[in-house]
């Protein structure tokens, strides 16, 4: 959908981000409208307000009146005041509320974009990195939308009501005001635009500095042991200070704008003062300004500040348009990375009916800037096969499960996966989500019974574990909760294996990271997992892997080594 | 009234380091609120002045042919408005540079320490969303100084100040801004904070849980995707979400209604000193003139409460980060030590009668072992045995509580880890690259090799052929944590950087792990040759998994902690 709005909105593609963030605006419209609705009516609330004050001056100073009769008008100004609180709490909230929207839908865009991309392509991005676009850099978007968005029209709308009102009164005065305000738009765009180009440098120069951070703590031991802490440590604090000095470059032009604006405005004000004062005193004789008096000199000078308070605001907002610009610009090329065309026919549905479980006809596939990885290449496997996938690291095994798995597709040939449910696969580096132990297994059988967790926990050799764990399946996992060893976390994920009614069942060096005890349990939880039916495709070193396949396939430089890979195991034994 | 007591003494607490980084910046920071205040004044007295000068004038009007001065009122008004634009320019770019030199500050900080940390505490605390969560802990603490402390304590002296210049011309007025201002200034900063403070501080965990939940979406994608569960785990995305968003609105609400109760009261102050002025007014107690000015002054109040509401609705998000930044880098006592001299000779390494307990566990007990200059020896357990620790031992990650460990003639236990580690090329069981080129990843392990140094080494870990083949060559970058290398190929890069660090004593921890039987052997050879002469500890599952040793040991599991036995 947002593709779409995008490319209709090509016709200004002087800046795709703001027209992207446009975009993202079409579904908060009616918040948005009650954000203006609530912002105008504080407006006329305070022109209430405001004559109301000097209509009470004036008459107390020149009508001699006092509070007797005054104090209804003291009260339409006290109801005037209200009003005013009452619609700027609606106008923040209705922001507000614009802005939260807006956050959930661009959440869902990503990840639907995250999961479009697939594993493969993810694999080289920080998952730190993308969390926190998905996070933070979303967060960046709210003032945006929340603040900036609707004061853009309020800043238009609201001084020239009040600008109509000076001129009524007087349009001497009203020309005064009107000297300094065209000025501000264009210093304004002025300083805007090169504040913006700025920002954006700056938004690269936070990704940078907290990607660097995040890097050397991660690696905090091994800099420890090459004796490199010292130097990091300095590194880290000269990225720190680097990253002042631009924020600084940044946030002097961004104050200049605002300072700019306020100078105008107050010098906007006291040149009002100063002639309204005159003409009270009728030092001057030219135009309307012996037509003042006290209310209306009052009242227009009640009203000169009013008039650039709209302006003043949207400057104060500035900054949640850059770093809205800002966030755009990394989430829409996030958004923006191709998907090739083909990734749809991945999906493990066969084109023509299927008896073998997997199918490869003369697959071939490369990776972005590198060589061919895999192919040309041919494979079968009968439902109910263990297959052995065996090669030196780097010959290809990953792709090959990666391609049947439907991660990537293939660059030539065809790919058929029997149909049927889901397909389990397990890797080195188990998934292990924040929650209980319950909810990591009915990751995968959602409805599965607690019986049916137990019998999964029993087959990947988590009994004992289970039956000494204090809250049973309702054991916390994950940062906050029980650490698992990597040795159990790889049994947590075979249990989900047992657990899944999946068909095919993809292992990727299921083995590789593991004691030998473990290794002992893992393996034989893949013979009954084998024996129960269930087609395995299994890329390992390991002997007794090798052992239980019907046939152990060799792979070298991406392609199939049509002998049996007896030497393979041969130099395993030695 | 207890609630609030202790919820101020939790605040101090958790503040209170953070004060004192603060502290060390105390001449900028007043110098900044001066600012902030000279800003406020101007802006009182822009007003004031006006009101004043107008109502003034038209008096002077009305009183026929009387000699009026314009000029000094006018050239205060003047002079007032060009102050403020000044003073408001200068104060946001004065305190900005100091939040970003405070901000700095902290992150060098926080690092020096977590790079004092020793091996069990950091092990506690590995994964990325730790690492996550401190960056955005520090950029929280930001708030501290130009939103929590500055503000406040500038508006209070406004509203004093002002009430105090009030009273000089209509004492009743004084008081009424006295008792109008000064609680809806409590409103604003205790009130705000003790209405924002549950939301505010779960938010900060919500927040958290969220980043989890997308590290989880990206790294268990394969997982994910391969089982169709990619919907059940976006259930449990889109219910933290869920949390947070009613978070944020429930706390933008009350901010809302804090800035509706300040512009009530402000204009209701305004009304009030108008009316108590107009009865003033009848008894010529005060020229009108000066209940305008009056008037319009209270107005400006506003001007220095309006951030308040944010800043302190958001307080228990600002105490929560402080709180776990000083839970994640509490110190752990320095280690220090004398200092090694001499040459670069293999040394000996021997263990006497070590033991090691752990979280109330004995992991190693009795342990025994000498390595004579120049030999080579295996240790062999299975993983979670305790052969790491017996590596983590000899570089000094910790102190065993039995037994002592000598590194030639000294104990170990007095040598500064960082003099020791100089010796010691350690390849740990996982291979820690960084998000950094092949060459910077090589070159941790010796700054100044060249480029055919480089290669060299890569040569001999197998990996020559494969770098030359990419199209960046040395200048490749590996991606995070390695992640664009496959599994065998990290490790080897690992041990290539060990290799260059070219130390007389040298610990391998399962060197050979993830590479593919033919790949290890040409591995091995190598590593035998360049073993010759090098005192060596190799840890390993199994012996075939090691390149040729002078002597092998089992490390064998026992209730009372693993013992080392020998093997034929």
């Amino acid at each position: 959908m947002s593709r779409a709005s995008r490319s209709g909105s090509s016709s200004r593609p002087r800046n795709p981000s703001r027209a992207w963030l446009e975009a993202q605006a079409t579904a908060i419209r009616p918040w948005h409208r009650r954000a203006l609705g609530c912002g105008l009516l504080a407006a006329l609330a305070t022109l209430v307000q405001l004559g109301g004050l000097a209509w009470i001056v004036a008459q107390a100073m020149i009508a001699g009146q006092g509070i007797a009769e005054l104090w209804p008008a003291l009260l339409v100004v006290g109801l005037a005041l209200t009003l005013r609180a009452v619609a700027q709490w609606g106008q923040e909230v209705s922001g507000q509320a614009c802005g939260l929207a807006v956050k959930r839908a661009v959440r869902a865009q990503l990840l639907a974009k995250l999961h479009a991309l697939g594993p493969v392509r993810l694999a080289s991005r920080h998952s730190a990195g993308l969390a926190s676009q998905l996070v933070d850099q979303v967060e960046s978007l709210e003032g945006y939308y929340a603040r900036f968005r609707p004061q853009v029209m309020l800043a238009l709308a609201v001084p020239l009501l009040y600008l109509a009102v000076v001129l009524w009164l007087n349009w001497l005065a009203a020309v005064w005001l009107l000297i300094a305000a065209p000025l501000i738009p264009l210093f304004m765009a002025l300083i805007g635009m090169g504040a913006q180009r700025l920002n954006e440098a700056q938004f690269r120069a936070v990704t940078r500095l907290s990607g660097h951070f995040l890097d050397r703590v991660r690696g905090i031991t091994t800099l420890q042991l090459f004796g490199l802490g010292e130097r990091a440590t300095a590194e880290v604090s000269d990225v720190a200070h680097d990253y002042r000095r631009r924020s600084m470059r940044t946030l002097r032009v961004a104050f200049l704008s605002s300072a700019v604006l306020e100078f105008f405005a107050a010098v906007s004000v006291a040149v009002v003062a100063i002639y309204i004062g005159l003409g009270l005193l009728g030092y001057i004789d030219y135009g309307p300004a012996g037509e003042l008096d006290l209310f209306s000199g009052l009242f227009i000078l009640l009203l000169a500040p009013e008039f650039f308070q709209p302006l003043r605001t949207l400057s104060q907002h500035y900054h949640d348009r850059a770093s809205a610009l800002g966030a755009a610009e990394g989430l829409m090329a996030l958004l923006d990375e191709p998907v090739p065309e083909s990734d749809s026919a991945a999906a493990p549905t066969p084109s023509a009916p299927v008896t073998a479980a997997v199918e490869l006809e003369a697959v071939e596939l490369s990776h972005v800037g590198r060589q061919r990885v895999l192919g040309p290449l041919s494979l079968r496997v009968e439902t109910g096969e263990v297959v052995a996938l065996v090669g030196p690291s780097g010959s290809g095994k990953s792709s090959l499960l990666q391609l049947i798995a439907g991660f990537v597709a293939a660059d030539r040939g065809r790919v058929a996966v029997a149909p049927g449910a889901a397909i389990a696969w397990l890797d080195q580096r188990p998934l292990i989500i924040q929650g209980t132990l319950a909810e990591n297994l009915r990751l995968v059988a959602p409805t599965a019974s607690d019986t049916a967790l137990h019998e999964a926990l029993e087959e990947a050799g988590l009994g004992d574990w289970l039956r000494a764990a204090a809250y049973g399946l309702e054991t916390p996992l994950g940062e906050r909760g029980v650490g698992l060893s990597g040795g159990e976390g790889q049994r947590l994920a075979l249990a989900r294996i047992f657990l899944s009614p999946a068909r095919l069942v993809l292992l990727d060096e299921p083995t590789a990271a593991l004691d030998p005890e473990t290794e002992r349990v893992v393996v034989a939880a893949l013979q009954r997992l084998a024996a129960s039916g269930r087609t395995l495709l299994v890329a390992t070193h390991h002997p007794a892997l090798m052992a239980m396949a019907d046939r152990v396939l060799a792979l070298d430089d991406g392609r199939l080594i049509t002998a049996p890979g007896t030497p393979w195991q041969e130099a395993s034994n030695s | 009234m207890s609630p609030l007591a202790t919820g101020v003494t939790h605040l101090y607490r958790s503040l209170r380091p953070w004060l004192g980084v603060l502290g060390a910046r105390r001449g900028r920071l007043w110098l900044g609120a001066a600012l902030m205040l000279a800003t406020l004044v101007s802006a009182l007295g822009l007003l004031s002045l006006s009101g004043w000068f107008i109502t003034a004038t038209a008096v002077a009007a009305l009183s026929l042919p009387v000699f009026f001065d314009v000029f000094a009122p006018g050239s205060g008004v003047r002079a007032f408005a060009v102050a403020r634009t000044a003073s408001r320019y200068l104060e946001r770019l004065y305190n900005h540079d100091t939040v970003l030199r405070l901000l700095a500050d902290l992150r060098g900080g926080v690092f020096a320490r977590l790079v004092r940390l020793d091996a069990r505490t950091l092990s506690r605390a590995r994964a990325a969303q730790w690492l996550n969560r401190l960056t955005a802990d520090i950029d929280t603490l930001d708030n501290l100084y130009l939103r929590l402390l500055a503000p406040p304590l500038v508006a209070l002296a406004a509203i004093l100040g002002f009430a105090l210049f009030a009273m000089l011309f209509l004492p009743v007025a004084g008081w009424l801004l006295l008792v109008l201002l000064v609680p809806l200034w409590l409103v604003l900063t205790v009130g705000c904070a003790a209405w924002g403070w549950r939301a505010s501080h779960r938010r900060v965990d919500r927040q958290e849980a969220l980043r989890v939940r997308a590290v989880e979406q990206v790294e268990g994608l394969a997982e994910l995707t391969a089982y169709g569960a990619l919907e059940t785990h976006l259930g449990h995305w889109r219910s933290e979400e869920q949390g947070l968003l009613d978070d944020q609105r429930l706390l933008g609400k009350r901010t809302a209604a804090a800035n509706a109760l300040t512009t009530l009261v402000i204009q209701l102050a305004a009304v009030g000193v108008l009316a108590l002025g107009l009865a003033a007014l009848s008894s010529a107690a005060l020229s009108g003139a000066q209940m305008v000015m009056l008037t319009l002054g209270t107005l400006a109040v506003a001007e220095g409460l309006g951030g308040l509401p944010m800043a302190f609705t958001q307080l228990g998000a600002t105490q929560r980060a402080a709180e776990r930044l000083n839970a994640q880098t509490a110190l752990t006592p320095e280690r220090a030590g004398m200092t090694l001299q001499g040459g670069g000779a293999a040394p000996s390494l021997v263990y006497r009668d070590v033991g090691l307990c752990q979280g109330g566990r004995w992991v190693l007990r009795g342990v025994d072992l000498v390595l004579a200059p120049g030999q080579q020896i295996a240790v062999i357990g299975a993983s979670g045995s305790g052969k790491s620790t017996l590596a983590q031992l000899a570089v000094r990650a910790f102190d065993p509580d039995i037994g002592d460990l000598r590194f030639d003639d000294h104990e170990i236990a007095e040598l500064a880890p960082e003099s020791l580690r100089a010796r010691i090329g350690y390849l740990t069981q996982r291979s820690e690259l960084f998000h950094d080129t092949l060459a910077a990843n090589l070159r941790m392990g010796d700054p100044a090799a060249s480029d055919a140094q480089l290669w060299a080494v890569l040569e001999q870990v197998d990996l020559r052929e494969w770098a030359e083949a990419l199209p960046q060559g040395l200048a490749t970058w590996v991606g995070e944590q390695g992640r664009q290398l496959s599994g065998g190929q990290a490790r080897r890069v690992a041990l290539a950087r060990v290799m260059l660090r070219n130390s007389p004593l040298v610990i391998l921890d399962e060197p050979l792990s993830g590479l593919d039987a033919q790949t290890a052997q040409v591995v091995k050879k190598a590593l035998s040759h360049w073993l010759a002469g090098r005192t060596a500890l190799l840890l390993a599952h199994e012996p075939a998994a090691l390149p040729a040793c002078d002597s092998c040991w089992r490390l064998v599991p026992g209730a009372q902690g693993a013992a080392l036995q020998p093997m034929s």
